[in-house]
């Protein structure tokens, strides 16, 4: 259906703050919801019902599919509306590729068409080359625009939005717009072949002479010269501009992440575990018995004052006698060789005393023990009843036992 | 090296945990001579560490024992960064631009805050205002008057320790989704 240009422009000019905000809703929109912005900004005597019905009526409002009872701006009418108020929409990378990919074909079909030298598809080529240069150009504007506008409003606004939910904006414009597209337009990015490209065959058709309209050729020369050197310079630009702010918030991002996670990792696991990675040590000298400078100075006059005396004696003669310890000790470790000699021995207790008969109980037994353990011994008792064995100091009462080499 | 100028005075102060900052009369002494300085604390076995943002401070040694302080410190001034992060302005422009009202804190105004500082025995304005004190004694605040301060360069020290362990979650987890190969 066609709208009337007038109708069209009288609504909007008299409806202009319920155009912004109808603009300005993000998404789709139901009837109630338009209702209440009509309200909100009204005309002069006109019923919001009839202006909800004009606004469909002038296909200013579209359905999201036929028959639904949500609705959308018309994009015509939006980008309209963001022209008019010098708003500006970002050309994604796609785009210029879209534009770079059709400026190829466009080009083969003119080497074509200049080797068939067939006038007509040369001059529709040509046209469609300029017409791509001029989206090319306008979308780059554009672009340059809506980013310098993002990084003005970063800068001036102070809504409540955390930093990392504002770097992962900027994140998202550097890695969606500027960086991509600085991969498409730089020197050695597919723009370049494709604007040399057609720029050879534009030569090409003026010097075969298939396009003589030699003023609007030079134009479209001049155009591709531009488009390529303005397209570089503007997405340097925006770099330019983000890379502070990008760096800014990145490092502010970085830092509220640390916190967030000591924090995090205090709330979870309590103090006991929170460790020393999170606190931020500082020296904290504590000097505890440290002698004072009149100390240290009296110390070393007592040292220089000290008188000189001969350094103490020390005495080096040997002990005249054996220590008991050690006689015991080399009497039990002579006992095997003694008793080896003379073995079988029929009663060994009995051999001990009348052997040894100075040596108290304490070492007749440890004797008795020693010889009995010993690995080249073996003992076995006599069936005899318990005898009496008298010993320097008192008795003892034991079986006999005979010892015998293993 | 005897000519070293407040020599005295610098030692007092960096000994007991203070930062000399562009604030401090004695900044540009060791600013200037930052090398002589350095040179001979270090035969007395003490670091003197030159900060990026340009402070200085004694290297602290590792104590088996962790003064209370160190945790107080650590919690309040990881929650101001934290309630910078949720105003939406970088960091370092929140901290240091502004006078804060001590009664204007968030610490005890939020439920979350407070919570983690009754986790170190911080329950009350008063506390608050005791650790606002060991705070100024570090050099890392000065307090105008009874109700309001302002951070100085030294709680840069605060800000590296939150990209210290930014980085440190981040390496971890770059090690982690390293696939092992068998």
């Amino acid at each position: 259906m066609k709208v009337n240009p007038q109708s069209f422009f009288n609504f909007c000019a008299s409806h202009t703050s319920l155009l912004r905000k109808l603009a300005e809703h993000d998404g789709e929109i139901s009837e109630f919801e338009t209702i209440r912005l009509v309200r909100i900004n009204p005309a002069i005597e006109e019923l919001p019902e009839t202006t909800w019905r004009r606004l469909r009526e002038l296909q200013i409002l579209v359905p999201t599919e036929p028959g639904s009872d949500l609705y959308l701006m018309a994009e015509p009418v939006s980008r309209l509306l963001a022209y008019l108020s010098n708003e500006a929409n970002a050309a994604t990378p796609e785009m210029i590729r879209g534009y770079v990919s059709s400026l190829e074909t466009t080009t083969k079909r003119l080497d074509r068409s200049l080797d068939d030298q067939d006038i007509q598809e040369v001059a529709l080529a040509f046209e469609e080359i300029s017409q791509t240069l001029r989206r090319i150009h306008a979308d780059l504007n554009e672009t340059q625009h809506a980013i310098l506008a993002e990084v003005a409003r970063y800068k001036t606004e102070r809504s409540r939005v955390s930093v990392r939910q504002k770097y992962q904006r900027i994140v998202h414009w550097m890695e969606r717009y500027v960086e991509p597209m600085i991969e498409i337009v730089r020197s050695d990015g597919p723009l370049r072949p494709a604007f040399e490209e057609a720029e050879r065959l534009l030569h090409r058709a003026r010097e075969e002479a298939l396009f003589n309209d030699h003023p609007a050729l030079a134009r479209n020369l001049r155009f591709l010269r531009l488009v390529g050197v303005h397209a570089l310079r503007v997405f340097t630009q925006c770099r330019k501009e983000i890379q502070p702010l990008y760096e800014s918030l990145r490092r502010s991002s970085f830092i509220a992440e640390g916190a967030a996670r000591a924090l995090e990792k205090l709330q979870t696991e309590g103090l006991a575990k929170w460790g020393s990675e999170y606190l931020i040590g500082i020296a904290m000298e504590r000097y505890q018995n440290v002698p004072s400078d009149a100390a240290i100075a009296l110390t070393l006059r007592r040292i220089v004052e000290h008188p000189p005396e001969p350094p103490p004696f020390l005495e080096f003669a040997i002990e005249k006698e054996n220590p008991l310890a050690l006689v015991r000790l080399r009497w039990l470790d002579s006992l095997p060789d003694t008793v080896g000699g003379i073995l079988p021995v029929s009663d060994l207790m009995a051999w001990l005393v009348s052997t040894y008969p100075d040596r108290d109980t304490s070492e007749i037994v440890a004797a008795f023990g020693l010889l009995v353990f010993h690995r080249d011994f073996h003992a076995t008792f006599v069936d005899e009843a318990q005898h009496t064995y008298a010993t320097s100091d008192g008795e003892v009462k034991a079986f006999p036992l005979i010892l015998a080499s293993t | 090296m005897n000519e070293l100028p407040h020599l005295a005075s610098i030692f007092d102060r960096l000994r007991r945990g203070y930062h000399l900052g562009p604030d401090d009369e004695q900044f540009s002494a060791l600013s200037e001579r930052y090398d002589d300085y350095a040179r001979y604390f270090e035969a007395l076995g003490l670091k003197l560490i030159r900060h990026p943002r340009e402070f200085f401070y004694f290297e602290p040694d590792n104590p088996e024992t962790v003064p209370d302080t160190l945790p107080r410190i650590a919690v309040f001034s990881y929650i101001i960064v934290d309630h910078a992060a949720n105003q939406g302005r970088p960091i370092e422009e929140f901290v240091f631009d502004q006078v804060f009202l001590i009664t204007a804190l968030p610490h005890l105004s939020m439920d979350r805050y407070a919570a983690l500082l009754r986790d170190v025995e911080v329950f009350d304005m008063g506390h608050i205002n005791t650790l606002l004190n060991q705070m100024e004694r570090i050099g890392w605040i000065r307090r105008i008057g009874e109700d309001e301060f302002r951070f100085l360069r030294p709680f840069h020290r605060v800000l590296s320790k939150c990209l210290e362990i930014t980085q440190s979650a981040q390496t971890a987890q770059v090690a982690a989704d390293t696939p092992v190969e068998t």
